[in-house]
């Protein structure tokens, strides 16, 4: 699913903030990313999620060499990625049902083919009331549940997270924590980034920890 | 069904626009708006001077004049009577007749004004020669019997003058499409501006979009479709105005009130005023292709 060897990234002429870094990330597996703040957790997720390039080293993903496709492939290996960014990202000026809706629109479905999955999912991260309610008016740990809904929606194959429960409730988080062991179930690789323990500890996936820009493997 | 759930229908739901609506769009407006407006004056522009070039020449066509100029004060009546003889006798004139002291004063009055001393100027007499439908008289040979027969006389067949005139309103419309070319490029240049702002006002959503797996065309959409729109309504508006400007000058030509007798009509007539909705048309392909062009060559910076 997603294979690093050597992979070093900087940015700009700045210091390299991943050096040597090598792992693999099995069709189906589960993997918690942790480590120090300013260890490089964002900066490997960003190669992953393709918005980066790495400076030096081989990136696979999906079985395609990344150094290899030509820029027009990307938005079709970018949809079949989810990503829950730390700052959640939402567009202001959307719904939290449109927000959701975002990845199944761009992968060129309907409204009426959509809608029903759409409310579901809000309902079942607690937001069924809110549906229209637009990102500025929702708390912190409600735009972060829309986040997750719209990085799920669209079943990815890869789910890729960036401190997805830093801002709710431990019962909200463990809630959160069993939508992504359920997705993780139906097949989708699903990885990670937390400074968390009670998550870390809450299953048995594996762990890498990152530090100082190197990756160290803690747990498989 | 909550209350937040029913305050959009349930049909209505998914199709939140991409970008949101556009701040401080207005100045782009006006300026297309007053590009419209000025193009539709140099259009109108062509419009006239098209339409001229065509009345003059079917005036003129089928039309000869002989002048019989005055020898110092006295007019050589008898020529005149000759040359009329002469032109009655060639084949093809359907009419020849001379110019009544009235209607010579009449052709004046634009540029001389109407006064008593004017008719006491000694004028050459006119004739008007109409000819037949498809005519084409030896205009050599019948200049060289009228002045066998009428010394003072002068043919004159109005190709000169009606070359001119073609020639005038060729560089009329030569002048008014470089203008629009120019709006068209100014236009252009603003959208492409207008764009780039656009893009960097929402970088974080064309960023997240793409990283998404938005397709460039999908994202170049979002903006195309507002500009699109954006130039269409504008320019409509000024180009509405300049129809109206138009409509006005015309309305002063029809009671009466144009001040230069002899320049041609400047108000457009009913019929040509739906011309100008081409404007607002090719404002609007303008603006959608420029937003289209400096979106996919902005998204080519990201990875």
């Amino acid at each position: 699913m997603v294979r690093f060897e050597n992979v070093g990234m900087r940015y700009a002429s700045g210091p390299e903030v991943l050096r040597d870094v090598s792992f693999t990330l099995e069709s189906g597996s589960f993997t918690f990313l942790t480590g120090p703040s300013g260890a490089g957790k964002s900066s490997l997720l960003k190669l992953v999620f393709l918005a980066e390039r790495p400076s030096r080293g081989l990136v696979t993903l999906f079985g395609c060499d990344l150094a290899r496709l030509k820029r027009a492939d990307l938005p079709a290996l970018r949809r079949r990625i989810g990503v829950v960014f730390q700052e959640f990202r939402l567009l202001d000026h959307l719904s939290a049902f449109d927000n959701v809706a975002l990845p199944l629109r761009l992968a060129g479905l309907r409204p009426a083919e959509y809608r029903r999955d759409v409310e579901e999912l809000l309902s079942w991260v607690g937001l069924g009331a809110r549906l229209h309610a637009k990102p500025p008016t929702l708390s912190g740990g409600e735009q972060q549940r829309v986040a997750i809904a719209r990085a799920v929606v669209a079943k990815p194959d890869l789910l890729l997270a960036d401190e997805p429960t830093g801002n709710v409730d431990p019962d909200m988080g463990e809630r959160l924590i069993r939508l992504f062991v359920e997705l993780n179930r139906f097949g989708t690789t699903v990885m990670i980034a937390t400074h968390d323990r009670a998550l870390i500890e809450s299953t048995r996936a594996r762990e890498m920890r990152l530090v100082d820009g190197r990756l160290i493997e803690m747990r498989a | 069904m909550t209350r937040s759930q029913a305050r959009i229908p349930a049909k209505e739901r998914g199709k939140g626009r991409i970008l949101p609506r556009e701040e401080g769009a207005a100045s782009l407006d006006l300026v297309i708006a007053v590009m419209a407006f000025l193009a539709s004056l140099a259009f109108g522009a062509v419009l006239i001077a098209d339409r001229m070039a065509q009345t003059w020449q079917a005036g003129l066509a089928g039309k000869l004049t002989v002048q019989v100029l005055p020898e110092g004060e006295s007019l050589p009546s008898a020529e005149v009577d000759k040359a009329i003889a002469v032109l009655r006798a060639t084949p093809g004139v359907l009419y020849a007749s001379a110019l009544s002291d009235a209607d010579n004063l009449a052709l004046v009055e634009p540029w001389l004004g109407h006064d008593a001393v004017i008719a006491a100027l000694p004028f050459p007499r006119l004739i008007d020669v109409q000819l037949a439908p498809g005519a084409t008289p030896d205009i050599a040979g019948l200049e060289k019997k009228l002045t066998s027969v009428a010394p003072h006389a002068v043919l004159d067949d109005h190709g000169r003058w009606i070359g001119r005139l073609k020639s005038t309103a060729n560089n009329v419309v030569l002048s008014a499409l470089a203008v629009l070319a120019l709006i068209a490029i100014a236009t252009a240049a603003t959208v492409a501006f207008a764009t780039r702002a656009g893009l960097t006002a929402h970088r974080e959503i064309v960023q997240l979009l793409h990283l998404m797996g938005a397709r460039d065309r999908f994202i170049a959409r979002a903006f195309e479709w507002h500009y699109f729109m954006a130039a269409l309504l504008a320019a409509a508006c000024g180009a509405g105005i300049g129809a109206l400007v138009f409509f006005a000058a015309g309305s002063l030509d029809q009671i009466g009130l144009t001040t230069i007798s002899f320049l041609p009509p400047l108000g457009l007539a009913l019929a040509e005023l739906p011309w100008l909705a081409l404007i607002p048309t090719a404002a609007a392909v303008i603006a959608w292709g420029t937003a289209r062009l400096s979106v996919i060559a902005a998204l080519h910076e990201f990875y």
